[in-house]
């Protein structure tokens, strides 16, 4: 890549790069898909994070948690959120909380957070926000007038109503309107959501047991970084050779300069750098020889015997799983975790900055595991990722 | 480099319609785009799936070739999974290359050859354990199910030491 292209911003890591086209730009330093091209001063992402990041995007939330929380709002509270929208329904006090009537749903739900990189943090659904939030300037005088919950406070009160448990008496439990959603908030969990310690400890421990010891770890930007490069010139003995991840000869005569640029790994087994770096940022070994770059885990080795699979029972509530034979050779059913398991591991692996790591905190806006009733829709960090 | 997908898939497509045919007993049935191929699989010679005929589906996306494609045997009202016990009545198979052990390395051929040859040195026709509540809350893809992989060269480890 010349030195002549622009400079790209990564909004999730704040990292300036180039990134890496696979095809989509990700981040060539956490990996990440939030990233923009730093093309005008005018509209430069960087100032964007200057000034804080005050608003997310409430397109990018489900509208069925949306409009779960709507009706939460709704049911929960004394009365609708929004007087104007119930139009006449007799008698609606004041709204409980998430204080905007901008308009549309009128329900709102701020966390703040504070960001690995040390600003603040501001995840919103619902509404646009207020004019309050948008700068010091024009504070309507209403908005005071009513007492609101807004913030952590907010989170908090939404989180201790979910971890209780389900009433027997269904009339009585403001979430039997969800049940048509998949089913109401069980054992603290309303699909990919958790709102209790308890329920938490069952996916990570679903996780830990099933999910990460047998994937790949991707190559740190370090190893790659000290990978040797070479640009490819008349009479190299690589012209003889094929690249072994798109199978074809090493040549002088392409159209894309990129594409004579070749990497070597210390197994010598040489490769186009833009065939062998998203690869590596998926698993750090050698496609040809599975040379290891980095310590990749030991999997299904040879002799474990059956001692290992009786160590992990499954946990009181852990959805079914089946053994296919008499030693280790399991699945797990535990589907809707899946996407959280892939995510979370893709990142935590792609992450030798605790920036990536962190983001798998259920409240960090940008990431996929935000989505639970679309978990696959951009699985993009995931090594064997599929888009339907 | 999303170009590394369609030159690839072009490239195994045409060894496969016209350079090196497909290996005896793997035939192409259908590969009219770069997202769904499906091949016709059958084990010649002694084995246990003698005169039956499987189709292979592989889907692709563009992540193809640095993470596998789903593969799974057809299952409709003409075409059934062997029964195996790595491969689900659902058509899932369990076998690791196509999840934490592929390589960009590998191909379309590669894989329907591996599974040929799991199939052919299959020594107990059975289903896999667990198969009616894996297929019961199985994923449409099986990409999705993160198998754990036993060690190939001992499907039943019960024999072994």
């Amino acid at each position: 890549m010349s030195s002549r292209e622009p400079m790209w911003y990564c909004h999730e890591c704040q990292a300036e790069m180039r990134p890496l086209m696979v095809p989509d730009p990700h981040c060539a330093s956490c990996n990440g898909t939030f990233v923009e091209r730093i093309e005008d001063e005018v509209n430069d992402p960087r100032d964007f994070q200057a000034s804080g990041p005050a608003y997310e995007d409430p397109a990018g939330v489900d509208p069925g948690f949306n409009g779960f929380l709507m009706n939460l709002s709704q049911l929960l509270g004394p009365g609708g959120p929004n007087p104007a929208r119930r139009g006449s329904s007799a008698g609606s006090p004041p709204a409980p909380f998430g204080g905007s009537t901008m308009g549309g749903s009128g329900f709102r739900l701020e966390i703040n957070r504070s960001s690995p990189g040390g600003g603040n943090r501001h995840f919103v659904i619902g509404d646009p926000p207020p004019l309050r939030n948008r700068g010091a300037t024009s504070l309507p005088e209403g908005d005071n007038a009513n007492p609101q919950i807004a913030g952590p406070l907010m989170a908090q009160y939404l989180i201790s109503l979910l971890s209780q448990r389900r009433p027997a008496n269904v009339r009585d439990n403001p979430f039997a309107a969800f049940d048509f959603m998949g089913g109401g908030p069980e054992e603290g969990r309303w699909g990919d959501y958790v709102f209790n310690q308890e329920a938490l400890d069952q996916i990570i421990t679903q996780l830990m047991e099933n999910s990460n010891s047998t994937r790949p770890v991707p190559a740190t930007e370090e190893v790659i970084e000290k990978l040797d490069r070479q640009v490819l010139e008349e009479g190299s003995p690589t012209l003889e050779r094929d690249c072994a991840v798109c199978k074809e000869q090493f040549s002088l005569h392409t159209e894309d300069p990129d594409e004579q640029v070749v990497v070597t790994l210390p197994c010598k087994h040489p490769f186009h750098e833009g065939c062998i770096m998203p690869w590596l940022k998926s698993s750090g070994t050698c496609p040809v020889c599975r040379h290891q770059l980095v310590p990749q885990p030991e999997h299904h080795t040879p002799g474990a015997g059956p001692a290992g699979d009786s160590t992990s029972p499954p946990t009181g509530t852990t959805p079914p799983s089946a053994s296919i034979s008499p030693n280790n050779n399991r699945f797990t059913s535990i589907f809707d975790l899946m996407n959280a398991a892939s995510s979370s591991s893709g990142l935590t692996r792609s992450g030798n900055q605790s920036s990536s790591q962190t983001r798998t905190q259920p409240s960090q806006p940008s990431s996929s595991s935000q989505h639970p009733n679309h978990p696959d829709s951009h699985d993009d960090d995931i090594p064997g990722g599929w888009v339907d | 480099m999303s170009t590394v997908y369609t030159r690839r898939l072009s490239k195994e497509l045409a060894e496969i319609q016209t350079e090196t045919k497909p290996p005896i007993g793997i035939r192409l049935l259908k590969a009219d785009d770069f997202e769904t191929w499906i091949f016709e699989i059958e084990v010649l010679g002694d084995s246990l799936y003698r005169g039956e005929r499987f189709g292979l589906k592989f889907r692709f996306d563009n992540s193809y070739p640095f993470s596998a494609p789903a593969v799974q045997f057809v299952v409709d009202s003409g075409m059934k999974a062997p029964v195996h016990p790595h491969v689900y009545t659902n058509g899932h198979i369990c076998a690791s290359i196509l999840g934490d052990d592929w390589s960009p390395t590998l191909s379309v051929m590669a894989v329907c050859i591996t599974i040929q040859s799991m199939l052919a040195s299959c020594k107990r026709k059975e289903l896999p354990e667990g198969n009616d509540t894996y297929v019961r809350t199985a994923p449409d893809n099986p990409k999705k199910t993160h198998f754990v992989y036993d060690d190939d060269t001992s499907p039943f480890p019960s024999n072994r030491v």
